[in-house]
């Protein structure tokens, strides 16, 4: 059984503690420097990685013997945000994914920021598991910096996901988490699946044998590694960005994570007050759509859906 | 003067988005600047000093005083203002967030690249800036190293401080330093308590923008002399941590000069009413900001305090 241990708190004005809580398990014949950490709920709309978490902890409970090395599982890092549906730090309103690496000296979200890096460093591995916004709802995919390829492109392909998506580094994106671990020498992943407030089990179910298949290869766990799905790998095609052309509502026709051919309609923007189609949203390419707009109200550049398109 | 719309954005169901800007003067006759006010829906200190501002340009152009090219943009955000939120209500995000914009991106990326266009080619640009925190300050110039950046016109303001400093990762995308790289001499002035309006920041900011816009010749009037600012560098502030969460009661203000072993303020527990802090403060100084929300929270900056030594 995993110990439950607080690894950061701090006051709140009234009577009550801000806190991170992670549960660990170690090997029968005690702990190990060796340890990986399961992350889920820095943004505080995003649950799927909640029920990640308890899967695991659900599968370590009953097979405690496995355990090769030290497992972390932190499933609420934003902990005020997740029982209140805030995806920021609330009071704040800052996004704690834009603070990274933190400070003590500055206010409460670097605070938390600077707390949880300190909880994790010297982790082997991190993943950081999202769940997109309340907006998309995206198929299981590991997001990674080109700088950072070639180390954590052969361990995403272990987690039974369906893409792998390497992206431009960006300067902004040097105040994330992964960023901040990654520079610590924590290899870490970024996992983002399905949608904000609401659980896509199977997601969750593809994403734990990824987890154990990992913790397999890595040597943490003393089973055999699973069979897991071949994620389709971003450099040998393009991401076309489908953006809404006008303001209205949503509603699509097709269902999200099909192949589709360029000239389909993804789906159709509509006015409810004048009953008109106000445009049909093609897609202009060929292949996976593994973004789709959830939440139906769009604005002009509404981002409504994405495809992955190999290339040839 | 010229009311300018530089943006008409529709919306689902409300009135579009409007976002105006008011421009004075001919750029022929001298140099020009634009001054951008509120981009989030707290910052109502910034609305207030920039609308006070074009009210007073709009008296000075019919005075004939009025010699360069000015635009002030009151308000960005104001669907954000209209319903007392932050940031672009829908998703949430920070159009100060999403410089230099892009008009094929996301509905705030549009809208930010579309400012940025009306922005494009100014020689100066000012942008009234409040705190990201829930904080109150002495008015003061934020200026971020970019290799761009003018200290120089920077002074002109005669503001008491100016903070002068690297850029952060999150700033890389914030108006300020993409203006910079786009050869306009950009700062920002911080100022006021998000969601309310001090009036006498404002009038102080509104004396160094005049002086300002005296000193870079746009504005032909005589103006007092202001501040030879102080230029802080990160490692001039002394910062004082609540060690106690509770209510908050601060007995100085910003601006104060201080002593060194001054009381600053008491924290009281929020339920048994216990004096649990007394901030004392360890150095002599100006207190250039505070906290400034009833309740704070354990480890919140209470005060920061600006010295030379
Ligand atoms: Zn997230």
């Amino acid at each position: 059984m995993g110990v439950i241990e607080e690894v950061f708190s701090i006051d709140l004005p009234v009577g009550e503690q801000f806190r991170i809580q992670r549960c660990r398990y170690i090997p029968q014949s005690g702990e190990t420097l060796k340890r990986i950490s399961i992350v889920s709920g820095i943004h505080g709309d995003e649950l799927e990685g909640q029920y990640v978490c308890f899967l695991l902890g659900e599968w370590l409970r009953a097979n405690p013997e496995k355990i090769k090395a030290t497992i972390d599982i932190y499933p609420a890092i934003n902990s005020l945000g997740i029982d209140s549906i805030t995806r920021s730090v609330p009071f704040y309103d800052v996004d704690l994914n834009r603070i990274f690496p933190g400070s003590k000296n500055d206010f409460l979200p670097a605070q938390i920021a600077d707390g949880v890096v300190n909880a994790m460093k010297g982790s082997e591995i991190a993943i950081d598991i999202h769940s997109s916004n309340i907006f998309l709802r995206e198929i299981p995919q590991v997001r990674i910096a080109k700088s950072q390829a070639k180390t954590l492109v052969p361990l995403a392909n272990k987690l039974n996901i369906d893409f792998v998506w390497v992206h431009d580094a960006v300067t902004v994106l040097e105040s994330t988490f992964a960023h901040a671990m990654n520079m610590h020498g924590t290899k870490t992943l970024v996992v983002e699946m399905g949608v904000g407030m609401r659980l896509s089990k199977a997601y969750g179910h593809q994403l734990l044998d990824g987890i154990l298949n990992l913790l397999a290869e890595e040597g943490f766990l003393d089973i055999e590694p699973l069979d897991v799905r071949k994620p389709i790998q971003s450099e040998i095609g393009e991401v076309a960005y489908l953006n809404a052309s006008y303001p209205g509502l949503f509603v699509p026709a097709i269902e999200h994570c099909q192949m589709i051919h360029k000239g389909d309609v993804v789906g159709h923007i509509v006015d409810p007050l004048s009953g008109q189609m106000l445009d049909e949203v093609i897609a202009p390419i060929g292949g996976i759509l593994f973004t789709l707009r959830a939440y139906p109200i769009v604005y002009e550049g509404s981002l409504v859906g994405r495809i992955f398109g190999e290339n040839g | 003067m010229k009311r300018l719309e530089i943006l008409n954005f529709k919306s689902p169901n409300r009135a579009p988005l409007k976002v105006e800007g008011f421009l004075f003067g001919e750029e022929s006759k001298g140099p020009s600047l634009a001054i951008v006010g509120a981009m989030s829906g707290d910052h109502i200190n910034q609305l207030y000093v920039a609308s006070r501002l074009v009210e007073y340009l709009r008296q000075k152009e019919k005075e004939g005083k009025v010699i360069g090219k000015i635009l002030v943009v009151p308000a960005v955000n104001t669907y954000a203002l209209n319903m007392g939120e932050t940031f672009w209500p829908l998703d949430k995000t920070d159009i100060n967030m999403m410089f230099p914009g892009y008009h094929l991106g996301e509905t705030t990326q549009r809208i930010a690249a579309k400012l940025f266009e009306s922005l494009q080619g100014y020689d100066y640009g000012i942008i009234l800036e409040g705190r990201r925190d829930q904080g109150m300050c002495l008015p003061y110039v934020k200026l971020i190293q970019s290799d761009y950046e003018d200290l120089d016109s920077a002074r002109d303001l005669g503001m008491r401080f100016i903070h002068h400093r690297r850029y952060s990762p999150i700033e890389t995308v914030m108006l300020q330093y993409n203006w910079q790289l786009w050869e306009t001499k950009a700062l920002s002035v911080v100022f006021g308590k998000n969601g309310s309006i001090d009036p006498i920041s404002s009038k102080e900011v509104h004396g160094s923008l005049v002086r300002f816009m005296s000193k870079r010749g746009m504005l032909d009037i005589p103006v007092f002399e202001g501040f030879s600012s102080n230029v802080i560098e990160p490692d001039h502030i002394t910062v004082l941590k609540a060690s106690h969460a509770g209510i908050f009661e601060p007995l100085v203000s910003c601006g104060t000069t201080i002593e060194k072993g001054g009381t600053l303020g008491y924290i009281f527990d929020a339920l048994s009413g216990e004096k649990v802090e007394k901030i004392v403060t360890p150095i002599s100084g100006v207190l250039t900001c505070q906290y400034s929300y009833p309740l704070i929270f354990q480890n919140s900056i209470a005060f920061r305090i600006a010295s030379i030594e």
